[in-house]
Formats: structure tokens, C-alpha cells, sequence
């Protein structure tokens, strides 16, 4: 498995006031899929996916990602592995609002061992005619694309997505999803995505349903709907 | 409204700007009221000489002694009073000129001790005392009766306590006074008189005209004058307020301009700092909070940053102004009762910094609330626009860390000019301290030293004839004034034209013949002429007037001085061939000590320089630390800030796998070149201003300096404002590290 979580735990705080957000979570992706992580709010998908990016430790248990441990890498080898291997997407782009379009997908690029060219990426996201705007000049569909050719100018292995369609509305959501899927057919990227709406899990392999810390159900899903066809 | 605790958490949160801004008012409060005051000190001392020490107006001395004094001080509203002097010599080189203590007119004032009370009682002037090494306390002997030191003093007509009328530098290790009771000066039989008057009243411009009549009063009645002099050309007096000019011209101006520039720049950081809040505004505005209710509380921040600023600014100034004093007073030898405050600069010190900022953080507050609370939410008014800049730049073709950092500058034009403004201004107070440092060593080894080949200089009390002692070269000197009336006044040396006295060199650094007529560049600055062109001088002996041709300048800043061949002098003045007033020489001379009015050597006139600019250089000292710090402050300040904007980007550069280093670099290296160019600013600025400052330093203080710039400390200052700048990174890199990256996962964009 690409992906393979085993017995991950963690909590926050100390003492009394502790709060345990992951209570042991296994979970398996393989090389290629695409992964769906539903659940309530507070439920622990954010603290999850940040587990398996590298953002933050695990109390204990293991986190591998393509066969390496990466529970087991201090805070150098954490940099080091987001910075090669993880590309992420987040509700709100978090695009640095001073740099153009273009400036936004080199921050990752010049970064990279071997970036894709900024502007196929550009290109594949639809963004490359707007490449000198700045972040405010763009709609929220478009901030999203952006923060995509940002994720996936460096060709991760993986891609985390925290409710990468959170904040936009039905038609842009669904030519978001059409791009990740496409990126995911192309490049071969894992992706692993959190999302509130459970019609997305029509384009995953697999599926977590994750409550109080703990995945109570995982599905694998044979029959892939392509994300044009999807509705809700 | 509950909003306090807001105002209490954001400062502690953002200390650094906050206390970082709060210091820089303070830094400025504490100049401009330590160096305000002590003007305001020394002014009052001033002022407590004419009236509460009875300054002669005028002194005269007669042939014969003057009677009928009373009904002169009644005829005229004057009051006049015989003053005594002799000249103890101490030692070897060594003069004491003991007064006798007066009643009406010149009376002392103690700086320490006490005042005249046995009849062995005896006051000294400070420099002397401390250069000698006499405490109050100590007895010294003069003419065979001892004296007990009761304390220091100072004479309202001899305040700088030069020797001689025509010498520039007082020598302290060679000279000084000292006051006696009137009865125990009687026992040593002396006959040097001289009168002092003062007018009464509240005289003024009166003055003049009253000490006119009077004098030619005592002309009709036949009575001979021998001199005569009004105070306002007695150096022993304008010397000192000279020297306390030079002092009040560094100490009034710069503290204000600090003071000014700190209150803009701290301005910038705080409407910065508004600006990153337009989220929270438009929330409480949203949330029914009234516009009044909303700028009462961001009226909170300046008030803090400038109230506490300011108080301990000033606080900490008059702490420092009592020894500042003692310091000051020590050396113009002004009598300071007790330390009195100037209203207008306590309340300027207190209230300029609360007004600029509450006025310009009003009106910024205002300027947001004019936009609806939806706008605010979504990022407010101006913060969505992208500025001209950005829009422009084109730097397509540019290293990404390049594009980065240029970006970051233009994100804010303000807050880049806050850093420009502020490193140019501690770029500025530093190379001041520098420049001035080396203009004060030129003039000391350069020219001083290149200058004056001899070691001893013998004047005598009357014209002589015929050969100099042995090893003597002969030399003569006379006091002018550049027309009738005029201020500029110098000294006219006659030299042997082939002098080994003395050596000057023309701009092109060749020695200079003595031949014809040289002038000091000093002097032909202030009288601005060129070689060639022809003077007016105004003999102060006798009054006549003379023009000469002068045939070079001479680049040397050792004063204003003019030199010509010995027989042209005694040619022009009339005075008989081959006289001379004076001898220099390389060894001392056996002269026989009543054929002397003075004697020196060049090492004291050396020292007596040094103590001309002490105070000065005192001042150039604390200026350069304080400029240090102005420097490490806004450094720190603009960088806390920038990492406080960048909060988001930093969060989200760790998330995407920038190692520290290189997050370091982009973010704190992006001020890198505006710290440089306003290093580069600093520079012209300093050039520009310190021109203007030395031109009021020779107008107010007749002291000519050469802007003296040294690559090697231009380079030296640029090392200190980099390191500052390395050394507020080094303090900044501990914020970015402890930015979380959930940070970037929680926030909203923009
Ligand atoms: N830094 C933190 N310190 C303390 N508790 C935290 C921290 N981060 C998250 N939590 C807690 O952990 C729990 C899980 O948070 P998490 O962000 O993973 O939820 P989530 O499933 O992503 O919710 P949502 O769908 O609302 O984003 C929450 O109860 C939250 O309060
Ligand atoms: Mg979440």
C-alpha cells in the first residue's frame, strides 16, 4: 500500500484538559487511487490528512507513505518530505495575496527537484492566460485552480486535499473535481481529499468514514463515475 | 466596553512593535528634553550672571585714579566699581590672577564650596583647580600667605578665563583666577586698577548710549583712558556663550528632527497595524459597535505608544539633566542654584508625540469606517486594491527569490519608507559622530600639528628691537576686526619670511612661502574672498583702518588668521623696522618674566582645543549609541512587522516544504536592500546637513570646521548598520520558527 496508516494516535494538551482527536486509525490508499475521508466537523479529518502530510507527529503508532516512515523522521526530515513527495490543497487556496498567478506556482517550483514547466501546469489548470493577475484580481474557483497548479508544479506523489470545494458553489466544485481527477489520471498522483459532501465519494477507490477519532467504515468503490457525471 | 482586554492582549502579542515603537519616542523624548533643558539651564545660568551677578556693561581703565565715582553713578544711572588684579606666578609657566572681590558690580558667583568668609578665604575657577589637582579644602600660597580653597567660582567678566584678551583657547594647566576679600587684597599692595559699570535698570539698547555719554564725560573732564571695552566684545565672555552656542546649535536642532521623524515613522507602524485589522473592525461594526465606540478603542494603541513613550522619554531625560549639568556647567563655569524646567519643552516632550499619532491614527480609523462593514469583512477599502507598483513591476525575468522580496517591499510602500526614513536617520546620527569626530582629529593632528613648528611662544610687554634671544625666531601679532563694527575678528601675524614657526600649505598640499600675504581657509571662508582680492581690517588697538591685498589661501583650519612678512607688518601698522612683539622658539627661552605678557606652548594650545570641544565631542558620543539604537529599533520594528504580515505566507511556506534557511532568506532578507539605500540615503543627507550645521556653528560659536567625510568611516558605518540589520534578524528568526503551520490551514485568504 501506498499509503498505510497503523494504529495512528493523537491527542492535544496534557493533563486534564487532553483531548484525544485520533484513537487509533488504520487506513490504507494504494499507488494511483484516489482517496475520500468524510465526517463530521470535529471529527479528526483535518488532524488526519495533517498526519499523513507531515505537518504534524503522531503520539504513536505508524504513518508510511510510498515505504518510508515518516512517524519516524525528526522536524528536517519532515521538510524534506513535504518538499518532495506532498503537495497540499486547502478550502481557502491560502495563495500569498502580493504574488502574481504565476509568482504563487513558483513559490513551490523553485523549491522542486523536477518541477513540471509552470506554464503546462498553468495550462492544464485553465489559469495560464491569467498568469500575471494576483490572487484578489481571481474567483474563488479560480484562487482553487491556482492553489492546484501550485500542489502539483512539483509532480508529488501524493496530493492531501482539506475540503477542496468547500467554499465554492455546485458548477466550479465539479470543474475542480475534474481537474484532480484528470490530474490523478495523468500524472498518476495519489490523492487523498476531505470532504462534507458525500456525492464526491462516487470518484474515489476508496472511501473513510471517520467519527469521534476513529474510522468506523472504509469502502472500495469498483466503479469509478467520472466527475462531469456527478450530481448533488 | 469590553474591548480592554483586546487592547491589553494585542500589545503583549506584538511587543515588539509596540514596546519597540513606544522606545523610539522614548529615545527621542529623552534627547530632545535632556539637551532642551539643559539649554534652558544654561540660558537661565546665562541670564543669572547679568542680573543676579551684576555683569559689567563695560570696563576702562585710567591713568590716574578716577574720582568722584558716586556722583558719576548718579549723574548717569550707572554703577561703577574699582576692580584690583595682580598676577601670581604660581610656578614655573604657571599664573594665577588673583581678584579682589567685589561689591557692586562683576561680583562671584560660587559654582562649589562656599563663599568668602575668613580672611584667608580664597575662591578658584573649576578648570584651573581641576586641572592642578587643588581641592576645596587644600591651601595654596601666594606671594607668601596661605589661602584656604573655600570653593569655585566664576566671574560674570571672566567667565572663560583666558590670560589675554587676544587668546582664542584658555590653558588651564597655565592659568587661572581666583577671588580674595577686599581687605586681605589690600595687604599685598598692588596697583593694577581697573573700573567696571554696569547701567542700571532695565537699560537695553539704552546701554550703548548711556556708557557713550559717560565716556565722553570723562574725556571733557580731562581724565586719560587707557582702554576701554564693552562686554559684548570681552571674549572672556562671548567665548563662553560661544562655546554654549556650539553646544545649543547640535543640542536644539537634531532632538527635534529625531523627535519629528520618530513621531512619523511610528505613525507608519501604527496605521500598518490598523490596516491588518480591518477584518476585526468590520466584525465589531457589523456587530452593532457605534464608529465613536470603535476609534475610542483603537485610539487605545497610540495613546499607549505614546503616553508611555514620552513619559519615560522625559522622565529618563530629567533624570539625566542633573549630571548632564554638573558635566556642562563644569566646563562654561556658569553658576546653576538649582535645576528650573522649561514648561513649553516638558509639555512639547510630552504632548508632540501623543498629538501627531493620535491625530494621524484618527484619522486612518475614520478613513476605514467611511467603508461599509461587508467591505471591512472581506479585507477592507484599501488592502484589496494592488498598488501602482506591484502592478508594474515587471520582473518576469527575475530569480524568483528576487521577485519575492522586491514584492514584499512593494506590498507596503510605507512601511518600506518607515525603514528607508529610519535607517537613513541612524545612518545619519552615526556618520555625524563619525564625521565630526574626524573633522575635530584633522584639526588637531593635521592641521594643528603641521601647523605650529614651534614649542614655545614668548609675547612681550612692549615692542622690541634688535636680536632675538638665541634659538629665538621673531614674530609680531595684532587683533582686527574685518571693518568698524564688523563680528569677524582675527589675528595678523608678521613672520621672517624664511620662519621655521610655522608651515602652511596651499590646496594643492605645496608649502606655501612667507613671503606675501596667506590667509587660513577659515578665514576666507567667512570673508569670503579669493587670492587676489583685497581686504578691509580694522586695527582693535588703535582703530584705523587698513586694506591689504591677499595673495593666497592657505588650507588650514587652525583659525582665522592672517600672515604676512614681518616688515610689511611693521610697515603697515607703522611701527619701527625690524620690531617685534614676540619670539617662538624650540627651547625655552631665559626670559625674565616682567618683560613677558604671556608665554605658551604649542601642547597647551593643543589642550586648550581639546577642551573647546569636549563638550561637544561629550555630545557626539551619546549620539552615536543613541543612533545605534533609533537604528536597532526600527530595524526590529519593521521586521517584527513583516514577519507579522507574512504570518500566513511563513505558515504556508513551512507546509509546502521550505527549509528554515530558506524561509529565513525570503522573508527576512527581503529588507536587505532597502536598508542599504537608505544607508545610501543617509550619506548626501548627512553631507547636506552637517554643511548647514557648521555654517551655524562659525556663525554662532566662530569655530570652522572641514566636513571631514573618511571613506574608512563611511565604510565603518555601513558594517554597524549591517550588523544591526543581522543582529535584529538574529532576534526575529525565533518569531518565524514558532509560526505554526496550522496556521495556514485554519486562516482565510484575504
Ligand atoms: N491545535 C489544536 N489544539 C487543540 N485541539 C485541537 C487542535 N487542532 C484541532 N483540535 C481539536 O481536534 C479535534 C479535531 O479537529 P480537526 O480539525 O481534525 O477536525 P475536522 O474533522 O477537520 O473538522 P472540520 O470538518 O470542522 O474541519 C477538534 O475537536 C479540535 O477542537
Ligand atoms: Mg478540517
Amino acid at each position: 500500500m501506498f499509503v498505510h496508516l497503523h494504529r495512528v494516535k493523537k491527542s492535544y494538551g496534557t493533563g486534564e484538559t487532553a483531548a484525544v482527536v485520533l484513537k487509533g486509525v488504520d487506513l490504507e490508499l494504494g499507488k494511483g487511487e484516489v482517496g475520500v475521508i468524510l465526517g463530521p466537523s470535529g471529527s479528526g479529518k483535518s488532524t488526519l490528512l495533517n498526519l499523513i502530510g507531515g505537518i504534524d507527529h503522531a503520539d504513536s503508532g505508524t504513518v508510511t507513505v510510498g515505504g518510508s516512515d515518516v512517524t519516524g523522521l525528526n522536524d528536517n526530515g519532515l521538510v524534506e518530505y513535504r518538499r518532495e513527495h506532498v503537495g497540499f490543497i486547502f478550502q481557502f487556496y491560502n495563495l500569498i495575496p502580493n504574488l502574481t498567478v504565476g509568482e504563487n506556482v513558483e513559490v513551490v517550483s523553485h523549491i522542486s527537484k523536477a518541477p513540471l514547466p509552470i506554464d503546462q501546469v498553468l495550462e492544464a489548470v485553465g489559469m495560464l492566460d491569467k498568469k500575471s493577475r494576483f490572487p484578489r484580481e481571481l474567483s474563488g474557483g479560480e484562487q482553487q485552480r491556482v492553489a492546484i497548479a501550485r500542489a502539483v508544479v512539483k509532480n508529488p506523489q501524493l496530493l492531501l486535499c482539506d475540503e477542496p470545494t468547500g467554499a465554492l458553489d455546485f458548477n466550479t466544485s465539479r470543474d475542480i473535481l475534474k481537474l484532480l481527477q484528470s490530474i490523478n489520471g495523468d500524472y498518476g498522483t495519489t490523492i487523498l481529499m476531505i470532504t462534507h459532501n458525500t456525492a464526491i465519494s462516487a470518484m474515489a477507490h476508496r472511501v473513510y468514514k471517520v467519527r469521534d477519532g476513529e474510522i468506523v467504515e472504509t469502502l472500495a468503490n469498483a466503479s469509478i463515475l467520472p466527475a462531469e457525471r456527478m450530481e448533488w | 466596553m469590553g474591548l480592554g482586554r483586546k487592547t491589553r492582549r494585542t500589545i503583549l502579542e506584538r511587543k515588539a512593535q509596540y514596546f519597540g515603537t513606544a522606545a523610539l519616542i522614548a529615545l527621542s523624548c529623552l534627547l530632545y528634553t535632556l539637551f532642551n533643558q539643559l539649554s534652558f539651564n544654561t540660558d537661565a545660568g546665562t541670564a543669572a550672571f547679568v542680573t543676579d551677578y551684576a555683569q559689567e556693561d563695560a570696563s576702562f581703565v585710567t591713568a590716574a585714579p578716577l574720582s568722584g565715582i558716586s556722583g558719576l553713578e548718579a549723574r548717569f544711572g550707572l554703577l561703577i566699581e574699582q576692580g584690583e588684579s595682580f598676577d601670581d606666578t604660581v610656578s614655573e609657566g604657571r599664573t594665577l590672577r588673583v581678584f579682589a572681590e567685589m561689591s557692586k558690580v562683576n561680583k562671584y558667583a560660587v559654582i562649589k564650596g562656599r563663599p568668602l568668609s575668613a580672611e584667608n578665604d580664597l575662591l578658584l575657577d573649576p578648570a584651573y583647580a581641576k586641572t592642578n589637582g587643588i581641592s576645596i579644602g587644600d591651601t595654596i600660597t601666594i606671594r607668601g600667605s596661605s589661602f584656604t580653597v573655600a570653593g569655585f567660582m566664576s566671574l560674570p567678566h571672566y567667565i572663560y578665563p583666558l590670560k589675554k584678551e587676544s587668546d582664542l583657547l584658555n590653558a588651564p594647566g597655565s592659568f587661572g583666577i581666583a577671588v580674595i576679600g577686599k581687605d586681605k587684597y589690600k595687604s599685598f599692595e598692588t596697583e593694577s586698577h581697573f573700573y567696571s559699570v554696569k547701567v542700571m535698570g532695565n537699560a537695553g539698547t539704552n546701554a550703548d548710549a548711556k556708557l557713550e555719554e559717560l565716556k565722553k564725560h570723562l574725556k571733557q573732564q580731562g581724565t586719560v583712558i587707557l582702554k576701554w571695552m564693552n562686554t559684548d566684545e570681552n571674549p572672556r565672555v562671548t567665548l563662553s556663550t560661544s562655546k554654549m552656542d556650539s553646544m545649543k546649535t547640535i543640542g536644539s536642532i537634531m532632538p527635534v528632527a529625531i523627535l519629528l521623524l520618530t513621531c512619523v515613522l511610528t505613525a507608519v507602524v501604527m496605521q500598518r497595524m490598523l490596516a491588518r485589522e480591518s477584518v476585526i473592525i468590520g466584525t465589531l461594526y457589523a456587530q452593532g459597535y457605534r464608529r465613536g465606540e470603535i476609534t475610542r478603542h483603537y485610539l487605545c494603541y497610540p495613546l499607549f505608544v505614546a503616553l508611555g513613550g514620552a513619559v519615560a522619554g522625559t522622565v529618563l531625560g530629567l533624570a539625566a539633566l542633573r549630571p548632564m549639568l554638573d558635566y556642562m556647567t563644569g566646563y562654561f563655569n556658569i553658576p546653576i542654584a538649582s535645576v528650573s524646567l522649561s514648561i513649553t519643552h516638558l509639555a512639547v516632550s510630552l504632548l508632540l508625540p501623543l498629538g501627531l499619532l493620535l491625530v494621524s491614527v484618527y484619522a486612518a480609523i475614520r478613513r476605514k469606517l467611511v467603508h461599509t462593514p461587508i467591505e471591512l469583512l472581506r479585507g477592507g477599502g484599501e488592502q484589496r486594491k494592488t498598488g501602482f507598483l506591484e502592478r508594474r513591476a515587471k520582473l518576469d525575468r527575475l530569480k524568483f527569490a528576487a521577485k519575492f522580496k522586491i514584492r514584499e517591499q512593494l506590498r507596503s510602500v510605507p512601511r518600506s519608507l518607515f525603514l528607508l526614513l529610519g535607517v537613513a536617520l541612524a545612518t545619519m546620527l552615526l556618520l555625524l559622530g563619525f564625521t565630526m569626530k574626524s573633522s575635530i582629529d584633522y584639526m588637531l593632528k593635521d592641521s594643528y600639528e603641521s601647523t605650529y613648528k614651534y614649542r614655545y611662544e614668548y609675547m612681550f610687554n612692549s615692542m622690541r628691537q634688535g636680536a632675538p634671544p638665541n634659538g629665538g625666531e621673531t614674530f609680531s601679532a595684532a587683533p582686527f576686526a574685518s571693518g568698524p563694527g564688523s563680528p569677524i575678528n582675527f589675528t595678523a601675524y608678521g613672520v621672517i619670511s624664511d620662519t621655521h614657526s610655522i608651515s602652511l600649505n596651499n590646496r594643492n598640499g605645496k608649502p606655501i612661502a612667507f613671503d606675501r600675504v596667506v590667509i587660513t581657509k577659515p578665514l576666507a571662508e567667512r570673508l569670503n574672498v579669493k587670492p587676489d582680492d583685497t581686504i578691509k581690517m580694522v586695527s582693535k588697538l588703535d582703530s584705523r583702518l587698513y586694506s591689504i591685498k591677499v595673495d593666497e589661501v592657505a588650507d588650514s583650519y587652525v583659525g582665522e588668521l592672517l600672515f604676512m612678512p614681518l616688515e610689511s607688518f611693521n610697515e603697515l601698522l607703522g611701527f619701527p623696522a625690524e620690531s617685534y612683539l614676540g619670539v617662538w622658539s624650540q627651547q625655552p627661552l631665559n626670559i625674565p618674566d616682567h618683560e613677558l605678557l604671556s608665554s605658551s606652548t604649542a601642547a597647551e594650545m593643543r589642550q586648550a582645543f581639546d577642551s573647546l570641544t569636549q563638550p561637544m565631542q561629550a555630545m557626539l558620543g551619546v549620539i552615536s549609541l543613541l543612533s545605534f539604537m533609533i537604528g536597532l529599533i526600527v530595524i526590529y520594528v519593521v521586521t517584527s512587522l513583516i514577519i507579522e504580515e507574512n504570518k500566513d505566507n511563513i505558515s504556508l511556506m513551512k507546509v509546502l516544504g521550505y527549509r528554515k534557511k530558506e524561509v529565513y532568506s525570503l522573508i527576512l532578507n527581503s529588507s536587505a536592500v532597502t536598508v542599504v539605500l537608505g544607508f545610501l540615503l543617509g550619506v548626501p543627507l548627512l553631507v547636506f546637513s552637517l554643511k548647514a550645521m557648521y555654517r551655524s556653528l562659525a556663525d554662532s560659536a566662530g569655530i570652522v570646521m572641514p566636513v571631514k567625510m573618511s571613506v574608512v568611516y563611511v565604510g565603518v558605518g555601513f558594517v554597524i548598520i549591517y550588523l544591526i540589520f543581522e543582529l535584529s534578524k538574529a532576534m526575529s528568526k525565533k518569531k518565524i520558527a514558532a509560526i505554526p503551520m496550522a496556521e495556514a490551514l485554519k486562516s482565510r485568504a484575504e
